[in-house]
């Protein structure tokens, strides 16, 4: 299945060159898709493959370059275009219409059956039933969308995406929401569709991923092609070389770093028995100054929520919480700036950032807190800040007054985290700081979050991803149901023990 | 970075800050550059339009929707609309004759009551309602548009009272120096409100909160303090205009104010504030207040029904706001310029 070279690829897209205003995103990359394959395209952020994913899916049109689709010349001049055609795209924002049925979903757009006219509810659904099973569910089709988990919503989407019998399913980053275990589920759907004879283009930013899924793997870096090779024929060292064209070497860096920085000072956030009611219940937690502590657990096991409460955004019905030694009421995010705690929300375009905003506007914002409303923004002293911060953060952007919204999306991740550290936080709490964010930039964010410790400051990270936890804790607290259920050193957390308990097992 | 590290900080700020105002000016140049080009036409062809009583008579005509319009900027950066700002104006009218002929306070302190009401109204009722308890910006205006124009028919029983006072009649008619106060008050409105927009943190709370008010929250702002503070504005904007509108009348009537919402919004929108917050300025809203009054000038003295600038207004905002969407680009080609703050974020990462 994976290899025939004999074959005539599927989908086939050479030389495609593609212009934004000054930007030279695409310089004659090539793409050949073979039929019943998973077919891996990797990159960096801007190294051109969302815009290669979409002139496949007829979002934009190329400046030049050919694509051959089933033999044929052709091109995609709209989304439904290329829908028609046969290429259906999967992307990271969901599509659906939350409140409608999954049926109605599925076949959104004039495409449930009909009976004189009217909507043929029964046959609909039967329908529905079917395409779901294809992808190894089973669910009721006529459940409003918005009571499912985000993986099953996904599968919606993938179901709706190949009622219209695509030959191509492009999915652009199905992953980054999902947990372990649902991205099983997703990763047994692809290989179905596989075996049925559908061809999957997958981005991902988690090599792990592509090495378990993909059958092949194109890599571009700067417009181009710089490799495609059976997975089989790569190694993850070597990938990581080919995209991001020089040695990276971001674990034993980390692990060097890591090793600097053992003792550990006062505790800087301190808990006993905080509770807020429906979601977690009697966490006891402390942080030492210079400390990493992570947070592991299923989504829904209280991980995100917890960090909320301590940033002042829930109500707590029982506990304490002190900071650097001192009690604190946080009731609000502007007690918890004041009492010196930073918050990298999980989303950034929807919670980190303003993105019609400049740079220098985001990078103070958290600063500013307290000061009187009427006073005047200093513009030198605020420069200062803005300018070791982009220095020390090595952000990269045309000047400190561009919109934040014009960055590539490490580097604005990288704000959201110069936007905090700005703020000469004692603790500073991450829910999911890697998200969506390339190997380079992230292993940027892990060298800045210890560069940070050795300032002293007390992390308190939260992630679904438990090797990026064991990269970086030096204690990892594992939570179920609400619960911190065990604490574990480095040493202690194991894989398999991390998921032993975030699985509720004792 | 890419920024060289050769170039002088200072200098690099002032760049900074030139290309800032360049990205900013954009977003109403259209506005501007047919402002001008009617304004050119007119000067030629009616003998008539560029004299300075005319275009102290257009100035000075739209003096209060001026004033509203600069309030309702505030309202619009935070992603939000006041359709109350008509109602309050009439409401306030009816007080100052109130605070004036029934309760006697002297003229100054009724002026001073009026001002104070209306930005206490505006702040308690939708301030609070908007930004403290959370509800929509949409029904809570419709409700308060709808409120105050009940309670303004109540209270004056429909009927117009004569206001005899020389301070009131200032507002209206008066001046300093040769020029008419409603003109000196547009520009006095226009300068404090450009001050608190871009040399304050309130200001940056505002264009923070319309942005994203996620964020900004999650960054230590005080987003119901800061929609009180602009529902506040516009309400005290809403006064203002209607002191000047009894100064003008010589009178507080029920019947003023209908039509302020809509053309304060048609202004703000014309000026390239965006609808959806956090992009614009009030230099943009005084183009579009201008343009409206220029139009409207123009139209009347070369003849034409004024029932004609609206049919142009509407159709040149539909227009502008059409250009702007097109120039944001859903279908990926952009502009040149591309760092002005137009694009939508999903368009411009090239990756």
């Amino acid at each position: 299945m994976a290899d025939r070279p004999d074959d005539p690829p599927i989908l086939l897209a050479e030389g495609m060159h593609k212009r934004y205003g000054g930007v030279h995103a695409l310089r004659g990359a090539t793409l050949s898709v073979r039929s019943a394959e998973v077919h891996a395209l990797m990159g960096e952020n801007g190294s051109g493959k969302s815009t290669l994913l979409r002139i496949l899916s007829g979002q934009v049109a190329a400046d030049a370059g050919s694509i051959h689709f089933a033999g044929r010349p052709t091109s995609f001049r709209t989304p439904t275009d290329a829908l028609r055609q046969g290429i259906a795209t999967v992307t990271q924002e969901t599509t659906l219409a939350p409140d409608l049925s999954i049926a109605e979903n599925i076949f959104l757009g004039h495409r449930m059956a009909k009976r004189a006219g009217l909507v043929d509810w029964r046959t609909t659904r039967v329908r529905a039933r079917a395409a779901i099973e294809r992808l190894g569910l089973e669910l009721d089709p006529s459940m409003p969308v918005r009571r499912l988990r985000p993986d099953l919503r996904q599968m919606v989407e993938i179901a709706r995406a190949l009622s219209i019998d695509a030959r191509v399913l492009i999915l652009d980053e199905p992953t980054s929401s999902l947990m372990d275990d649902e991205v099983e589920s997703l990763f047994a759907a692809v290989r179905k569709l596989r075996d049925d004879g559908v061809s999957t283009i997958f981005v991902s930013h988690r090599i792990d991923e592509v090495f378990e899924l993909a059958d092949r793997i194109s890599v571009l870096r700067d417009g181009r092609s710089v490799g495609e090779s059976t997975t089989a024929a790569l190694d993850r060292p070597r990938l990581i070389h080919l995209m991001v064209g020089r040695e990276l070497e971001e674990e034993t860096q980390a692990e060097q770093d890591r090793a600097a920085t053992t003792t550990h000072g006062r505790p800087a956030l301190h808990i006993r028995g905080l509770t807020v009611p429906g979601a977690f219940a009697d966490v006891d937690l402390d942080v030492g100054a210079g400390e990493i502590v992570g947070i592991a657990g299923l989504v829904g096991a209280g991980r995100s929520e917890l960090l909320e409460a301590i940033f002042g955004l829930r109500s707590t019905s029982a506990g304490t919480i002190e900071v650097d030694g001192e009690s604190r009421v946080l009731n609000s995010p502007q007690h918890a700036i004041r009492s010196r705690i930073g918050f990298v929300p999980a989303d950034r375009k929807t919670q980190g950032l303003v993105l019609t905003m400049s740079v220098h506007e985001n990078l103070v914002m958290a600063t500013t807190s307290g000061v009187p409303r009427l006073a005047y923004p200093r513009p030198i002293r605020e420069a200062l800040v803005v300018d070791d911060a982009i220095g020390s953060l090595q952000i990269k952007a045309h000047s400190s007054a561009v919109p934040v919204s014009t960055l590539s999306g490490g580097n604005q991740q990288k704000v959201v985290l110069g936007k905090w550290l700005a703020s000469k936080p004692s603790v500073l709490m991450l829910d999911e700081p890697t998200r969506g964010v390339d190997v380079g930039a992230k292993a940027e964010i892990y060298r800045l979050l210890l560069a940070a410790t050795r300032d002293g400051i007390a992390v308190l990270v939260s992630s679904a991803e438990t090797p990026e936890l064991r990269l970086l804790c030096d204690r990892i607290a594992v939570m179920f149901r609400g619960r911190i259920v065990a604490m574990l050193t480095r040493e202690e957390a194991t894989e398999a023990r991390i998921a032993h308990f975030a699985g509720g097992h004792r | 970075m890419t920024r060289a590290a050769s170039i002088d900080p200072r200098r690099q700020r002032i760049l900074d800050h030139a290309a800032g105002v360049w990205a900013a000016s954009s977003r109403y140049a259209a506005v501007l550059i047919l402002l001008v080009s009617i304004f050119v036409v007119l000067s030629i062809t009616q003998e008539n339009f560029f004299t300075r009583p005319n275009i102290e008579n257009l100035l000075t005509s739209v003096s209060i929707l001026f004033v509203v319009s600069i309030g309702m900027t505030f309202v619009v950066l935070t992603a939000g609309i006041d359709l109350s700002v008509g109602s309050t104006l009439a409401l306030m009218g009816i007080l100052l004759s109130y605070l004036f002929n029934d309760l006697g306070l002297p003229a100054w302190l009724a002026v001073l009551g009026t001002l104070v009401a209306g930005a206490l109204l505006g702040a308690l009722v939708n301030g609070v309602l908007i930004g403290k308890v959370g509800l929509s910006f949409f029904v809570v205006t419709l409700g308060t548009l709808s409120l105050y124009q009940g309670i303004v028919n109540i209270w004056s029983g429909t009927e117009t009272t004569y206001i005899t006072s020389p301070l009131i009649d200032w507002f209206g008619f008066g001046g300093v120096g040769g020029i008419p106060s409603p003109i000196l008050i547009m520009v006095a409105t226009y300068v404090v409100a450009f001050v608190l927009l871009r040399w304050t943190y309130f200001g940056r709370d505002v264009y923070a909160v319309g942005g994203n008010i996620e964020a900004a929250r999650l960054s230590g702002i005080n987003v119901a303090r800061t929609l009180i503070l602009v529902y506040g504005i516009t309400g005290l904007a809403a006064a203002l205009g209607g002191i000047i509108q009894a100064g003008r009348l010589g009178a507080a009537s029920p019947l003023v104010g209908t039509s302020i919402p809509l053309d304060a919004a048609a202004a703000v929108l014309l000026g390239g504030t965006s609808f959806t917050g956090g992009v614009g300025g009030v230099t943009g809203t005084a183009i579009g207040v201008l343009f409206i009054g220029t139009l409207q000038n123009g139209l009347s003295i070369a003849g034409v029904s004024s029932f004609w600038q609206q049919v142009v207004t509407g159709a040149i905002l539909i227009l502008a706001v059409a250009i702007d969407r097109l120039q944001q680009n859903p279908s990926g080609r952009i502009r040149r310029g591309r760092w002005g703050t137009r694009q939508p974020p999903t368009s411009i990462e090239p990756d």
